[in-house]
């Protein structure tokens, strides 16, 4: 599995451990933030009151303000400061009205104001901004110790993730193995983990020993009937293949034999095939050398265009039996001319018959059902044979029935992965 | 018995005396059809009905090439070609009737030339029997096809260790002789004509074995590890999905 890839677990957990960090990180800052800003804002009032009380009783000793205090009319103060002291009593709170001028980002001013005389208001104003620099310092060194605790953190929790990821790679790659046809391949125990990864590797080894179980004994069933129906075979095609040539039963006994020789090959590919048994063996394969090769070899009257074919990685022996299949159902069951174009990684085996049944056309081949009589006789497994190879190689194969009247049939070496 | 002494009585034989077949098979009707039907096509048959009396049928006649079934009583197909191999390079086509892999890759590993699947046809038959005589009667300066022309001194081709003698057909791998079977001499030439390049399995399988489209490529990928035991494992490299290529140096 590829390091960078953004969606491996990996990354999740480590982003997932991020997350926790900021938000921890992000709770804390705002609850230091606040208090600081309270405490800051707690004494810059008491710097502005004390100023305000000291002018206040110099005030009332010489009747001047001290130089740094000014003294206005109320129509001189700010808004906001005058309805507060309007708002005083000095016979409850001493009358000291306070205001914090704030305009981000360099006016931070703290109002102070108390009423001396008619009309005749002290007014203070004391800097924030030491206090607002320092809210600010802190608030950049939380940021940054969240930074730095993230690069230790979320390298630290990618590689934490490291032994489940090790473990979910190899079970991973043994199911793959195991779908590859390496049946003994087993996830194990490993290690002394007892979690749910140690859990699912147990019934993956079970779901692979019981597949195992049923497959070998479906592949020695099938090759034991294989040795079984061959051997007299053999010694049937060998024996006829010594009677002489020039009689009219040695005609009949070869045809009938040929006929055998072809339902208990077709019958054991089949089941074969339906064990799961078969292994495509690939190779670059020019595919139009190869097609025209295997038509002539059929020995009938078949027409062959190659048009701009492909070398294709493909097994050639499946393709042969896919396409001696093909073409010797359409001689047998439709019309000449029986016609099989290439082009790139597709060949499409076209006859000039009935065309293929409903049936066919509909749910696909079935074994020894021909459907519609007028294709004449055959026990319908060529075109099963065919199916199951083209499934073996990856391929697609369509049956159905030309525009001008014949079946076609079309084998796609290279699908479209949908 | 040498690999020379092997390969040069398969060249006499080709002469006025007849090729001789051993047959090893157990089912009587094959055994005794596939004699008649061999000695129809002028060849000499030895038959043997399992494993151990084939071996001493082996031993007591010069065959100049073996059919073996793979499933034999006392002793079966693929352990009797192990045997016949610690003796001889004689080329031997195994016959399988069960036709799955683990059948037909135990028998190419134990040292078989090729194998076909029961039922086969005689014509087929005896198209693989001449395929893998030629192959032990091939010389490359007469065919042409390989490197260097005889009298020459550059009929000695040498890779690192390992060297082929193209005219004496014999094969030294750190100055020791490599006994090899007349299939692998002729893959290990074809190797030696195109040293570097990449030939692929289905040429390999066609000049070699004389086989179309309908060959099986195993039959190249285990002969290839059969010549890698003994020429060196370095020596011929995988290409992954296209072939093989000789190593230069």
């Amino acid at each position: 599995m590829d390091v960078l890839n953004p969606r491996a677990l990996r990354w999740k957990i480590a982003a997932l451990a991020a997350a926790a960090c900021c938000a921890v990180a992000a709770v804390v800052g705002f609850l230091v933030h606040d208090a600081t800003r309270e405490r800051g804002l707690r004494v810059g009032h008491d710097r502005t009151l004390t100023r305000l009380i000291a002018a206040e009783r110099e005030f009332s000793r010489t009747g001047k303000a001290p130089a740094d205090i000014d003294v206005r009319t109320r129509a001189e103060l700010p808004e906001p400061l005058a309805r507060d002291l309007a708002e005083r009593r000095p016979e409850t709170d001493g009358g000291y009205a306070t205001w914090y001028d704030v305009e981000p980002p360099n006016w931070y001013w703290m109002w102070g104001a108390v009423a001396v005389g008619d009309d005749q208001i002290l007014v203070v104003r004391d800097d924030m901004s030491t206090e607002v620099r320092s809210l600010q310092l802190l608030d950049r060194s939380i940021v940054k110790s969240v930074l730095a605790a993230l690069v230790f953190v979320v390298p630290l929790a990618a590689l934490a993730t490291e032994p489940i990821n090790r473990r979910l790679r190899h079970g991973a790659r043994t199911a793959r193995r195991i779908a590859d046809g390496d049946l003994d391949a087993r996830i194990g125990p490993g290690g002394r983990a007892r979690d749910e990864i140690t859990e699912m590797s147990a019934a993956v080894d079970d779901m692979a020993g019981a597949l195992q179980r049923k497959l070998e004994n479906e592949r020695r069933f099938t090759a034991d009937v294989a040795h079984e129906l061959r051997t007299p075979l053999m010694g049937l095609v060998t024996a006829a293949g010594l009677l002489p040539d020039d009689d009219e039963a040695t005609g009949l006994v070869r045809d009938r034999l040929r006929a055998l020789n072809a339902l208990v090959e077709d019958l054991l590919e089949i089941s074969r095939l339906d064990a799961g048994a078969e292994r495509a063996r690939l190779d670059p394969v020019p595919l139009g050398e190869l097609v025209a090769d295997v038509v002539r070899r059929t020995g009938t009257d078949t027409r062959v265009a190659v048009g701009a074919a492909e070398v294709v990685e493909t097994d050639p022996r499946r393709v042969e039996r896919i396409v001696v299949n093909l073409v010797t159902n359409a001689h047998r069951h439709g019309a000449a001319p029986v016609e099989v174009t290439v082009t790139g990684a597709r060949i499409a085996v076209r006859d000039h018959g009935p065309g293929f049944p409903p049936d066919l056309l509909e749910r696909g081949p079935q074994r020894f059902r021909t459907g519609a009589s007028e294709r004449g006789r055959g026990h319908g497994l060529g075109l099963t044979v065919a199916q199951g190879q083209s499934e073996v190689l990856g391929a697609r194969l369509t049956f159905a029935n030309a525009p001008g009247g014949g079946a076609l049939a079309t084998l796609d070496l290279a699908p479209d992965p949908a | 018995m040498t690999s020379n002494a092997q390969v040069g009585s398969v060249s006499e034989a080709r002469g006025p005396a007849p090729v001789s077949v051993l047959v090893v098979e157990d089912d009587a009707t094959i055994r005794r059809a596939v004699q008649l039907a061999l000695e129809r096509y002028g060849y000499r048959v030895a038959v043997a009905a399992d494993g151990l009396s084939g071996l001493e049928a082996f031993r007591a006649g010069a065959h100049d090439l073996l059919i073996l079934d793979v499933m034999l009583p006392e002793l079966d197909g693929i352990g009797l070609c192990h045997r016949i191999r610690e003796e001889s390079p004689v080329p031997v086509l195994m016959m399988s009737a069960r036709g799955d892999a683990l059948d037909v890759v135990a028998g190419l590993e134990a040292g078989a030339d090729d194998y076909v699947i029961k039922p086969v046809d005689t014509g087929v038959m005896v198209a693989r029997i001449r395929a893998l005589l030629r192959r032990a009667t091939f010389r490359p300066e007469a065919e042409g096809t390989a490197a260097g022309k005889p009298g020459r001194a550059d009929h000695i081709l040498v890779f690192g260790d390992l060297s082929v003698d193209t005219l004496g057909m014999e094969v030294r791998r750190a100055g020791e002789t490599v006994s090899l079977t007349p299939t692998e001499l002729r893959l290990l030439l074809e190797f030696a004509a195109a040293p570097g390049s990449v030939l692929d399995r289905r040429r390999l399988l066609r000049d070699v074995w004389d086989y179309g489209w309908e060959g099986d490529t195993r039959v190249v990928d285990l002969c290839v590890l059969r010549l890698r035991k003994k020429i060196g494992s370095g020596r011929i490299e995988t290409v992954r999905g296209f072939g093989y290529k000789l190593v230069r140096g």
